[in-house]
């Protein structure tokens, strides 16, 4: 084959340009449909693999962008979920200090841990409230599990809480069957560690078992009476005749807590109905239940009494609006027989309201019953 | 294997490159209004090679191939390609094109008159048409043109086209 420079044009050249000029121009101002169909019959057959080609580019292009975007979700996803776990856990320790705060009966203030990357935070704890917040030294800290410490330090607007943790810390406590007291301090052998307390002083006569609760008692004037300060988990010592130190769990824990309740004015006051046992708060939740079930009933016999109301007008209606065709016209005193018969129809749909009022009283039986099952006496 | 038939496969195999690569490279580039048109590359260097009737058969083909897979117009993208490779073939003999530069430029006129002809023939309104003419027609002529540059200096002895470099 020759260069095309060197080529003369020849009729042939000529007559193909112009067959594939017409032919184009044939497909060009033909039916579309024409047109349609055979571009499907090129792509199906011939085009197969030029299409098969071009559809894995652009897969191949495609899948490159959902990798980025399933990277980036992926991402967010892991950046939300390192989020979640830390603040649902501040969120249940915010409701549980909100509980806290309506049943504490001293007056209070809600302070924030401002934790410090040291390893010795959970000795003390650095408080963003002070002074101006009515905060003073030997106020009670409590977390919404129990006791943490109290003030050591009060500036203006920051203080400082000797936690339990502590080795100067000591409180006055007694068990909740109140058969044994004591003094809880922050245990001191290596194998305890720092995270556990001991219940010194008990005598040796009074036996406490294990799962026993420790409140403290109120005695020496700086924790009210009844703080959870922890749970009894074993002997740790004894001196024969003389007394037994039994290990502590502590009830709250300084290093994770984030939001507290400083007590101000606190002495002489009693905490136990701040912190109930297990089976009162069970109680307390069943009562929430039974005033809501209550109110419920109360609602539906509402809805029942004007439902009765209305089918008593219109079986009354009906009556009226039936009497002219049976009954012959009656003088007018007789005329008002239906009436007064139709009238203690109203007082029998109001049957319905002490049915109501019967249904409203036997729902709140629970309620009743729960009240009456109140926590028991912890009282020494 | 006579020369000619070992020319004949050389041309088959850039050709299958080219088409190779609209097809698969073309998709993954950037925007594919301004991309390189492998297929008007391999037209125009083939008609430059074969002459005006091979080159008008040639664009009639790669026309039918680009109408079926945009089926917006058919018979226009066929129509386009058949005038631009008649006139590609007739180009070369009239302008003795033996320059680097210039067969470039035959490939960027060649992609703008292809342009003008299928968006006249499809009937595209006065605004998308001159829009078209005006700035994505000459971006993917110039791009069509620097890799025309790069094709013809790798292969051109496989093209059979003199150049004067």
């Amino acid at each position: 084959m020759t260069s095309a420079s060197d080529r003369s044009y020849t009729r042939r050249d000529t007559v193909m340009f112009l067959a594939c000029l017409g032919l184009s121009l044939v497909g060009l101002f033909s039916p579309s449909s024409w047109g349609q169909g055979v571009s499907d019959a090129l792509r199906d057959t011939v085009l197969a693999p030029l299409v098969w080609l071009q559809a894995r580019a652009e897969e191949g292009r495609t899948s490159r962008a959902r990798l980025k975007a399933i990277t980036v979700q992926r991402d967010s996803s892991a950046f939300l979920a390192q989020g979640i776990p830390s603040l649902v856990a501040e969120n249940e320790r915010l409701r549980q200090l909100l509980t806290l705060s309506k049943r504490v009966s001293t007056p209070y203030v809600a302070a924030e841990v401002l934790h410090q990357p040291q390893a010795t935070d959970g000795r003390t704890l650095l408080l963003d409230v002070g002074r101006s917040d009515l905060v003073s030294e030997f106020d009670p800290v409590v977390a919404p599990e129990g006791l943490i410490g109290m003030v050591l330090t009060a500036g203006d607007r920051s203080s400082v809480v000797m936690t339990w943790a502590h080795p100067e810390f000591r409180v006055s406590a007694y068990t909740v069957g109140g058969n044994a007291s004591g003094v809880v301090a922050p245990s001191l052998s290596s194998a305890a560690g720092e995270g556990a307390l001991e219940f010194r002083g008990v005598p040796y006569r009074d036996s406490v078992p294990a799962g026993t609760l420790v409140l403290s008692s109120g005695l020496g004037g700086v924790y009210p009476k009844g703080i959870p300060v922890g749970t009894v988990t074993g002997v740790v010592r004894e001196q024969a005749g003389w007394e037994r130190v039994y290990r502590l769990l502590p009830a709250a824990n300084p290093g994770s807590v984030a939001h507290l309740l400083v007590l101000v004015s606190s002495p002489g006051a009693n905490m136990e109905r701040a912190f109930p046992s297990d089976s009162a708060l069970l109680a307390a939740r069943l009562d929430s239940i039974a005033r809501i079930r209550l109110a419920d009933s109360v609602e539906a016999a509402k809805v029942r009494r004007a439902d009765s109301l209305a089918a008593a007008k219109a079986r009354r209606d009906s009556i009226a609006a039936a009497r002219p065709r049976v009954v012959p016209p009656a003088p007018a005193p007789r005329r008002a027989r239906p009436d007064s018969l139709a009238a203690p129809r109203p007082a029998r749909s109001d049957s319905a309201a002490p049915r109501a009022r019967s249904d409203s009283a036997a729902a709140s039986r629970p309620a009743t019953r729960d009240s009456v099952r109140t926590p028991k006496d912890t009282t020494p | 294997m006579t020369a000619s038939r070992a020319n004949r496969i050389q041309l088959v195999l850039v050709m299958g490159l080219l088409v190779l690569l609209h097809f698969y490279l073309r998709p993954r580039l950037w925007s594919a209004r301004i991309s390189p048109d492998f297929l008007l590359i391999a037209l125009v260097f083939f008609a430059m090679r074969a002459g005006p009737g091979a080159g008008a058969l040639a664009g009639f083909a790669v026309g039918i191939v680009t109408d079926a897979l945009t089926p917006a117009a058919f018979g226009a993208g066929a129509l386009a390609h058949t005038m631009v490779g008649y006139l590609a073939a007739w180009g070369r003999a009239v302008f003795f094109a033996d320059n680097l530069l210039v067969n470039a430029a035959f490939v960027a006129v060649a992609l703008w008159v292809r342009d003008l002809i299928l968006l006249v023939a499809s009937g595209t309104s006065y605004g998308p048409l001159f829009f078209e003419l005006a700035v994505s027609s000459p971006l993917q002529a110039l791009s069509t043109a620097v890799f025309a540059v790069l094709v013809l200096a790798a292969f051109r002895e496989w093209f059979a086209i003199r150049l004067d470099v």
